[in-house]
This record gives structure tokens, sequence and C-alpha cells, in this order.
């Protein structure tokens, strides 16, 4: 997008803001014109009595910025140097939104594009509620078409694209190579098999290389799910919840009891912030050396090498794959466009800004970055181009990571895509616990669970 | 809440009397062990907190209560890595002196209203405030709370925090407050409306003075009340910068990006501080307030 | 509220009304501002609350409680029903039942102890190292319990399993995990962060207590331990019932450990019917307000027969 589009937009802008083109012209005279003299001028708007111009006013889930600490420090800067932004933090812990949906009922809207949507999450609701708007209009056909199909796909609801993609996350396995050489395992084969994996993950704990030979995070999403995945990624009800009594689902479960005996004991356990979704047990297991096989997202097994006197040891690969038209589960977590917020068409070039910023993906895919923080970039230009010839920052594990997208199925949109797996948590451990001897009868109760909480629902 | 106490004529636990003699002091031994025990348990989670913050990365991941390696570095990021935290700090400490002003004016208004004036229907308004210490209103009218918040305006304002917090301890304030201003004699009160004092000059020259120790013991009630909660402010804001330290503190995603373990230690020393500084410089007030029959209520 | 006092007296003239309507004029101003704040924010919440527990309000399609349908008490009906309020109220009784007696007595017997010390500059220092955890945020002190508890980093495991070798890294104990031991924890928690603050409590009792009655009943030759029964519990007693009911009121109702160290884990004993209602009201599907106070007010009303029961217990001992 050059210069003269966006003196365009703006003067568009300032016009749906309620000032005259003569105003508009007037000031854009007096400030000497040119881009920068415009964004002098939207900052004049804002304090434009009944005006409702502002500047840009993205808000970021806080975890976003955590990982990525390039984006206040530099790349908003560099944004702010072409327009106005007021960037700010929301968050949105446990994934709560109702202060979004709460302005949207008023018909405002205190931010512009909310940074840290995950489809399968929390767009489901925020359609609904009204709350967002497509992207449809904005978002430049140059990025359409350059998205990898399957995040196009997840980001796309009833036609529409509801998401701005941004940093991809795919389950993947990790393994602590000096554990698993410790354990006399060849560290850089991997597992093929889930059998393959409990055996070595055994082996690892009896060869006393390590008091734990595997975790996994007790959310759904992040295990029953994508293991249900490598039996099947065809594990969704009509309705799009998860069939939690596919086959698939009942082998999954079955796997993790078996990883939960050389998991450690703490292993179900919520985790310590965020309303406990973040920072559990398997991180510090992993973290702490403690256990050498992990499943999990691959920005866990990333950072949390970081925490070893030599993270070099980490490895990488897909999870085992179990049966025909298996695979594992990625998500994308990217941007909602407030409808009633302002600054629309500057939100998407905003985000193209912020997407396309190489940064992002040094930070996140380092070779020598310690705790790199692991998400893939959503656009197939920048694969083709690191494929052709891989850049001299960039991690080998980054391409392994790639390589799984092309089997992994993003968890269906849903008001209840999440909270299906908070509801019928209950129901499945009491298998992985003992409480409970048959997988399948837990999960026919997880299942039943979860319809009662969605006939709840007056719209289902 | 009736205070009187039948304490049984102690004639009726006359013995025989018993020789003095020279012992082991066990008594003392056993009073000094127990209270030195409870001194450690308190201060040992704080000290490995400290002992946390100051351990290098990967001493800090294994168990190990002593580090082999130290790394004070961790507080020069914890300073640095929230760009809020100035603004989270300033945010708690208006909104608690807010809280704390206010709910004792309220709370010294009202306590002299129930017991020094003839104010009709203080049984009733006595009544309703004892009731509602059994009502868990902060949980229950949340939903309410939020609707009255977003319907004036408050919602995501750290000022609006102002109106819920008032009614954080506002009872047990006022409560208190009527404990000690009936320690008070009656006559006293009275004697100065004979000589033609107002209601308010009897309040602020005669019984203020007075009830200074009770004010102090309000007070702090009132800043523990608000400088910890946590529902209200993260049900009631949501930017960062709008928030209080506690609820940034509460959220501050441990082992993300930069939020590793000495990192989020050095921040809770850094969080915890101003509070216990604010302590050790009021405490003596404190202890004498309480002992002066604040608490007779 | 005026004129239904005003009405309530015999008509005994224009004298009578001028002076209850002037004494009205004269003290009610210093009530006001209290009342201010206690109705607007805490008395009419609740009662609010309990007309929403009538609608079907759900927060994600409703505009307000008002487009909402009325429906009377179904919200209740399917309460009652719901397995998870019952476990929820179960759970916050159980809490209820360890928590409270330790916050009670274990303070009663440190501010004997404390009271006891003759050095006075070693009783202020005591009371000062007790009280600090009360100067610390709640949020912080959860915060803080789960590191200590916590099997990866906690020193109680490590002292456990590393130090004492009690227990091994597979059958160490999951303090917060279990659903035996999480509440216990959750009680030892709040007693640490409780003790100096109730100390002082029974501290001020105990101050009042004149020492003549302890010199006069050892010159009977009373024992100790009858010395304390008869004399320092008596007279602690009152404080002692005003803890029971304050901290009853807010044991039942603990939300925000729950949530700060348990999550929204519905099979952990946390979840109960506080955390139930925070869940259903501003996260779970079409955020249902309506069920959400129903089961909010459940909770209110099985606290208060228990406040009630409290009272006429205590009343019939006396």
């Amino acid at each position: 997008m050059d210069d003269r589009d966006v003196l365009e937009e703006l003067i568009a802008e300032e016009l749906a803001a309620g000032m005259t083109r003569a105003d508009v012209l007037k000031r854009g005279a007096a400030a000497g014109a040119g881009i920068y003299g415009l964004s002098a001028l939207l900052g004049a708007g804002t304090a434009f009595a009944g005006s409702e111009a502002r500047a840009l006013t993205p808000t970021f889930y806080q975890w976003i910025y955590g990982l990525y600490p390039d984006i206040p420090s530099k790349i908003n800067k560099a944004y702010a140097k072409r327009h106005k932004l007021d960037a700010k933090i929301a968050p949105v812990q446990g994934f709560g939104i109702d202060r979004f949906v709460a302005e949207a009922k008023k018909k405002k809207s205190t931010w512009d594009v909310y940074v840290g949507m995950t489809p399968f999450v929390e767009m489901g609701a925020l359609i609904e509620s009204g709350t967002i708007e497509p992207w449809d209009n904005y978002i430049p056909k140059s990025v359409l078409n350059d998205l990898i199909p399957s995040i196009r796909a997840e980001a796309t609801y009833k036609g529409h694209i509801w998401s701005y993609p941004f940093l991809l996350d795919i389950i993947i396995q990790a393994w602590n190579g000096e554990l698993v050489k410790k354990a006399g395992l060849d560290p850089n084969k991997a597992p093929k098999t889930w059998d393959e994996f409990i055996a070595n993950a055994k082996k690892v704990v009896s060869s006393k290389a390590a008091p734990y030979g595997a975790v996994f995070d007790a959310h759904g999403w992040r295990s029953l799910a994508p293991i249900a995945h490598t039996f099947n990624t065809n594990v969704y009800t009509a309705e799009g919840l998860f069939d939690f009594t596919s086959d698939a689902a009942v082998n999954a479960l079955e796997v993790m009891k078996r990883m939960m005996e050389v998991a450690p004991k703490n292993i179900l356990e919520e985790g310590k912030v965020d309303g406990g979704v973040n920072t559990t047990p398997d991180e510090e297991a992993f973290a702490g050396r403690q256990a050498a096989y992990y499943v999990k997202y691959q920005n866990a097994p990333t950072r949390f090498a970081g925490t070893w006197p030599d993270p070099k040891v980490l490895h990488i690969a897909g999870l085992p794959k179990a049966g025909k038209g298996g695979g594992t589960v990625f998500w994308n977590t990217g941007a909602a466009l407030f409808k009633y917020g302002q600054n629309k068409r500057l939100a998407a070039n905003y985000m193209e800004f912020l997407t396309r910023d190489v940064r992002i993906w040094q930070h996140a895919l380092g070779k020598n970055v310690r705790g790199a923080s692991g998400q893939l970039s959503p656009y197939k230009s920048d694969w083709a181009k690191w494929e052709k010839s891989p850049p001299s920052w960039m991690a080998d594990w980054a391409f392994t990571v790639h390589k799984e997208l092309a089997t992994s199925k993003a968890i269906r949109t849903h008001k209840f895509g999440l909270t299906q797996f908070v509801i019928g948590k209950p129901a499945w451990e009491a298998y992985l616990k003992g409480d409970e001897k048959s997988a399948k009868a837990a999960l026919a109760k997880a299942k039943a669970l979860v319809a009662a909480e969605v006939k709840k629902s007056r719209k289902g | 809440m009736a205070t009187r106490v039948e304490t049984e004529p102690i004639a009726a636990t006359r013995r025989r009397p018993r020789p003095h003699r020279r012992r082991v002091p066990w008594g003392s031994i056993v009073k000094h062990g127990i209270l030195l025990f409870c001194c450690v348990v308190i201060l040992f989670p704080l000290f490995w907190v400290f002992l946390l913050s100051i351990k290098s990365l990967p001493d800090a991941y294994t168990n190990d209560i002593w580090p082999n390696h130290f790394d004070f570095g961790s507080y020069r990021t914890a300073l640095t890595a929230i760009d809020t935290l100035p603004q989270n700090i300033e945010n708690s400490i208006v909104l608690t002196l807010a809280t704390m002003a206010i709910t004792t004016t309220v709370a010294v208004l009202a306590g002299y209203a129930l017991v020094h004036l003839p104010t009709p229907g203080k049984r009733i308004v006595l009544a309703i405030l004892v009731g509602s210490l059994f009502v868990p209103s902060r949980v229950t009218g949340l939903i309410s709370i939020w609707e009255i918040q977003d319907r004036l305006g408050l919602i995501n304002s750290t000022w609006g925090l102002i109106l819920p917090y008032q009614t954080l301890a506002l009872a047990v304030s006022i409560f208190i407050m009527r404990g000690v201003f009936e320690t008070i004699p009656k006559e006293l009160p009275e004697s100065a409306r004979v000589d033609g004092a107002s209601s308010f000059m009897i309040l602020r020259r005669i019984m203020l003075p007075l009830v200074r120790n009770g004010v102090i013991v309000v007070l702090i009630t009132n800043f523990i009340a608000a400088w910890g909660e946590w529902l209200l402010a993260n049900t009631l804001t949501n930017d960062q910068e709008k928030r209080t330290l506690t609820v940034v503190m509460a959220s501050a995603n441990a082992g993300f990006g930069q939020w590793l373990w000495p990192t989020m230690a050095a921040m809770y020393v850094v969080a915890i501080l101003p509070g216990l500084i604010a302590f050790v410089v009021v405490q003596r007030w404190y202890m004498r307030g309480l002992q002066e029959g604040a608490l007779k209520g | 509220m005026a004129s239904r006092a005003v009405a309530a007296r015999p008509p005994s003239g224009f004298h009578t009304f001028w002076r209850s309507t002037t004494r009205f004029a004269r003290t009610w101003p210093y009530l006001i501002p209290a009342l201010v704040f206690f109705v607007g924010w805490q008395l009419w919440p609740i009662v609010r609350a309990l007309w929403i527990s009538f609608t079907n309000f759900s927060f994600l399609l409703d505009d307000s409680p008002e487009s909402a349908k009325f429906i009377g008490l179904r919200n209740y009906v399917d309460a009652l029903h719901d397995p998870l309020v019952r476990t929820g109220l179960w759970h916050a009784a159980i809490f209820t039942a360890i928590f409270l007696p330790g916050m009670v007595f274990l303070p009663m017997v440190t501010a004997v102890l404390v009271d006891r010390v003759r050095n006075q500059k070693l009783a202020t220092t005591y009371r000062l190292i007790l009280l600090i955890p009360a100067m610390i945020p709640g949020p912080l002190i959860f915060i803080l319990w789960v590191w200590m508890y916590s099997n990866g980093i906690g020193p109680i495991n490590y002292v456990l399993v590393d130090v004492l070798h009690v227990f091994t890294l597979q059958n160490q104990p999951t303090w917060l995990g279990s659903t035996n031991t999480t509440f216990l924890s959750l009680a030892l928690m709040e007693w640490w962060w409780g003790l100096g603050f109730h100390t002082m409590f029974y501290l001020a009792g105990l101050s009042t207590i004149p020492k003549e009655l302890y010199e006069s009943a050892r010159v009977d030759g009373a024992s100790e331990w009858r010395i304390f029964w008869r004399i320092t519990f008596a007279r602690l007693r009152p404080i002692l019932l005003v803890l029971v009911v304050l901290r009853f009121g807010t044991a039942y109702a603990l939300i925000d450990e729950y949530i700060l160290t348990g999550g929204f884990d519905r099979s952990k004993p946390t979840y109960t019917w506080t955390v139930y209602m925070w869940d259903t009201a501003f996260q779970v599907g079409d955020q249902n307000r309506g069920y959400a106070a129903s089961i909010g007010w459940i909770g209110t009303i099985g606290m208060l027969a228990v406040v009630l029961w409290l009272f006429y217990a205590f009343r019939n001992k006396d």
C-alpha cells in the first residue's frame, strides 16, 4: 500500500467522522500536506468536539506482548511514525470477552481491533453477539491469496473471513535429547507410533535418566483433541462439536492413560495463571528437565528449552501417526475487527504491517534465540521464500513444524469450541484417574455433560 | 452482638494452695517455642520467594532451595518488563487511599449517629447492616454491580471502582466505629450540647480526638480490603493500564516470554513491598487503637 | 422511610410531627452517605440479582435483563437439579468446616501466648512478624502458596521428597490437585494469612481483662488451666462469636481463592457454587446470567439458613 492510498483512506475516515471536506483540506494545507501532516490532522481530529476520529486502537491479548516484546518496543513505534497508534493490552483472562460484547450492545467500541482471537475459542461467541464484523471489505486481496489455505478456511465462518490470521500453533511432539540419550535411546529418532512413544518414555523412567517419561497438557484442546486427530481428523459432529464417543477419541484417551503411568502425578492439575490455562504442570516438568517427551503446541517446548543449560538438545517432530487420515491439531491466533470500532481500513493496514514484519518471525523461529516463541507465519510466500533458501537465523525445527500443517486440522469453530473441553473434562478424567474403568463410558459421560450445557443455551 | 460476659465467681475454683517450687521454666520454653515456630512458618515462604527472585534460570526451574548461582538481573527485568507497572502501582495507591478516606469518613459519621444522636430508625439500620454481613453481596450481586457500573459508563474506569469499593468493609467499619463511640460516656456530648454546641461541632471538637485510634483501625481495615481486592477490579476493568497492581500481578503470565520464575518472584517482591513499608510506618497506632477498645463492638 | 415512621405514630398533634421531622433532619444527614453506598452497591445489586434470577437473561443474546423473558422459578428448579450446584454447595460447606475452627482457635492460642510474653520488645516483634501476611494483597498470597505447593518448584515437596525422603517423585502429594488435600491446603494458606490479623483481635480482648482477676485467682490457688477457661476464654468468647460469624460469611462465599488456585476445572473441589456462578455469568455459552443469579441466590439462602442456625445455637447456650 503506497502513501497515496493511505492518504485517500484517511480523508475518507475523517469525512466519516463528521468533518467537512473543506475542513480536511484546510487543515491538511495548514499542516503542510504530505503524509506526516495528515497524521497530525488525524490527531487534531480527536480533539474535535463531537468527532469520533481517533488513533488506531488495537488491543492485544497479553501473552502476545509477552512473547513478542518487539511488538510494543519496535514494531508499533515504527507504525506510529506512519499513523497515530494507541495500542493497548486487553488481559482477557481465560478468554473472557464480555467487555467487548457489552460495548457492542451500546454500539460502541473503545478498541478497533483485538489481536488475540483464536477461531475455535471465542470467534463463535463474538460473531453471535454481533461484536465483530468480517474483514472481507478491508483485507487486501494480496493478503487473502497469500494465506495458507487451511488457515484461511479456519478464519472463515459462513462464507466470511472473521479473523486476520497471525500466529500459527501446531500440536507436535518434542523431547529433551540429553535425557533421551541418557536413557540409551537415539535422540535423533522420533517415535513413529504411540506404542513406540510410550515404550521410549518408559525406558527413560526405568533407566532413571529422568523421573518422568512424558508429559502432556491436560486441557482437552491441547491433548485429547490432537491425539484423537492422530487417529482420525474427522472427529466432529454435524453441529460442529468434538465427537467424544468417536473411536479416535476413545483411542486417544487410552493413549493418555498409558502416558499417565510415566507422567508426573500432578499432570491433570490446572495451571497457575490465566484461570488455570497457562503455566501448567507439564511446562514445569519439561522446563525443569524432569520429563523427556512432550506433547503440546510447538511454542511450549521451544520456550521452555530456553531455561535449560543447553537449549540445543531440544528435538521436535510431528505427533506419531496412528491411523489413515490421521494428523494433528492446529490453530491460528489472529485479529478480530470490532463492528463498532473505527479506522477499519487502517486496522487491516496495521495488521498487514504487523504480520509481515520479519522481526516477529526472527524472534519466533530464531536459531539463537533463547526460549524462542515458536509460532509460525500464516503466509505461503514466507514459506516459499524460506524453503527456497533457508535464512541463516532460522531454526531447523521451524520446517519440521510447518510440514505438520499439511495433515493437521483446526478444531471446529463453535460457541462451545473451547468450553466443551472444560465441561467434559471431569468425566474423561475419571478414566485417567482410575475412577471409571471404561474409556468409552467416560467419554460418553463427557458428551452428555456437554450436551446438557449446550441445551441450556437457547440457540443451541 | 452482646458483649456481656458472666464470669463465674473465682471462689468456686478455690483449691489447696501449692508450695512455690523452683523448676525448669517449661512453660516459657513451650511458649517461645511455639511463637518462634509461628514466626518461622510465616517468614519462610517470603524468604523463599526472595531467594527465587535472585536465582539463575536453571536453578529456578529445579527444586533446590539454595541456588548454585545468584542472578540479581531479574529485578531489572521485573521493573522494566511491564510498561504499565508504574501506572498500575499508582492506580492501586489512588484507589486504596480514596477508599480508605471515604469509607472511614462515612463510617465515623454513621457510627456517631448510631450512638450519640437520637437517630430515628437506628435499630432498623443496625439490623440491616448486621444482616448484610451474612449475605455474600460481592459475589451474588456481582452481575448487577457490573450492570450498574456499565450504566454509569464506569466499566474499565479505575476511578469508577471507588464506588463499589466503598462497600468492601463498610458494614464492618461502621461496627468498629460504633464500638469506639460507645466507649465514650454519653454525658460528654450531653454537657456540650447544653453549652449550645451543634452536633457537628461536638463530633469535630470532642469526639474525633477521642476516637483517633479507632479511626486508624478502620483505615487499616479498609486498606487491607481495598489493596488486596481482586474480584471486582478484575471483572470491572479491562485495559492493563486501568488495572490495579494486584490484578496485573495475578494475571502476569508466568512462563510466557520474559515471565520466567525469577522475574515473577522479583515482581512479587516489588509488589508486596509498598504495603509492608506502609504498615511498618503506622503499626504503632494500629496496635494501640486495637487495644483501646476498637473491637469491643 | 420518614413518612412511614411518622405515620406509625398516633396523631397526637402538630408538635410531635414537627419534632420527629426535625429529628430526622438533624440526624439522618450523618447516616445518608453511608446508606448511599450501602444501598447502591450492596443492597440494590443483590435485590436486582434476585429479579434477574427470575428471567432467562443471557448476556450474549439479550440487550438487557428487561428484554429477557420472565420465567418464574424455572432457573431455581433447574439449579436445584444441577449436580454442579449441589456439589458446589456441599464443597463450600466442607471447606468452611475445615477452615473455620482453625481460623478461630489458632489465633486465640497465639494471642494468649503473645500476651504472656513479658519482654515488651519481644512481644512487639512477635506481633509485627505475625501481622506481615495481613499486609500482602490476597491474590498475591494465593500466588505465593500455589508456588509453595507446586510439585515442580515448590519447597514443601522439595523438603518431603529430596531432603526427608518421606515421599518419592511418583507418590508425592499434589496438594492442590487431589480432592482430599485441596481444602486442607487452602485452609492452611488462609490460616497463614489470617493468623496475625485475628491474633490482634484477641489481643485487644485480652488487654481489657483486669490483671487483678488473674492475681486473685492465683492467690485462691486456681490451676492455670482453670484460670484459662474461667477467665480468659470466658472473656474472649464475645470476640470468638464475632469471628465465627464473620469468617463463616467469607468462607462459604469464597471465590478469589478458588479461581486463582483452581481455575475453572470442574472436576476440582474448588469449583464451588461461587465459581460456577461466575463461570456461567461471564464465560460459558451465552453467558446465562439469569441462571447464574439463581445459583448466587441459592448459595445466599443456604448461608442465611446456617447463620440463623448459628445464632439459634449460641442463644440456647447463653
